[in-house]
């Protein structure tokens, strides 16, 4: 799958293992990729979040205030019939914005037990998978890192922190193909 | 499949991998649900008796979990 990926692209899926981490994640999640297209400077994802005016100190922002809970227990919950969105929206009625993601017990789940290698969560690794969709579906034939910013628009964390700030899937469809037309004239 | 079916059948399925890791995060969200309403207790006046009722436990065992967040 890797070898339609464009070297900054590589980049960016080395180094969101960097960003998880560095914040002690215990598995490599959609936030981390995300968070890692600032780490390859003038890459065409930036081009993209900057034309929709996305900016890097509000992602971190966002990524900071993030989740005890990721899409695997998102996953894991929904094995049994429990959807954690549908408890989290009721948990934040009664309590306020981030209240169950923001407990003791949640941030202290999230971390990382011991050093050595990080996996990717299940979320992350279908964002890989939904970028080369996304860059077939606009016939384009490389995959790089505005294909991956497409990919993390469909689920999980970065989705979430993304659609927050406004940014619309079609729109940046739009404008991934049109900066991949205007480098390719 | 739809959703709803594979939802079923992961529910009903036998790998330990995805019947540990449901009760695994089924045990984090208890954790973070139980912090939030003894907060929520303590913060209107409930004393670790009544909580410890209402948890049906004993006061001693809620106390011991709680007492560090400062009440």
């Amino acid at each position: 799958m890797f070898e339609r990926f464009t070297g900054d692209a590589r980049r960016v899926v080395i180094l969101a293992q960097e960003q998880a981490r560095e914040r002690d994640a215990r598995a490599i999640r959609t936030e981390h990729l995300l968070l890692a297209l600032w780490k390859v400077p003038g890459n065409g994802a930036l081009v993209v979040l900057d034309s929709l005016s996305v900016s890097a100190d509000a992602v971190r922002s966002a990524v900071d205030a993030l989740d005890g809970y990721d899409g695997d227990d998102a996953a894991s919950l929904g094995t049994l019939g429990i959807d954690l969105d549908e408890v989290r929206r009721q948990v934040e009625q009664a309590f306020g914005p981030g209240a169950l993601d923001r407990t003791r017990a949640a941030r202290g789940r999230g971390r990382r037990r011991s050093g050595g290698h990080i996996p990717f969560e299940r979320a992350a690794k279908k964002t890989l998978e939904l970028s080369l969709r996304e860059a077939l579906r606009l016939d384009h034939h490389f995959l790089g890192c505005e294909h991956i910013l497409l990919g993390l628009l469909h689920d999980g964390s970065a989705a979430r922190i993304l659609r927050s700030l406004g940014v619309d899937q079609d729109a940046a469809r739009v404008a991934v193909d049109e900066l991949v037309g205007r480098r390719a004239g | 499949m739809s959703d709803a079916t594979k939802v079923a059948a992961a529910a009903s399925s036998r790998d330990p991998a995805v019947g540990l890791a449901a009760v695994a995060s089924l045990r984090g969200l208890l954790e973070s649900l139980e912090e939030l309403q003894v907060t929520n207790a303590r913060d209107q006046g409930w004393s670790w008796q009544q909580i410890a009722e209402a948890l049906r436990v004993s006061r001693q065992a809620v106390h011991k979990k709680y007492r560090r967040f400062g009440f």
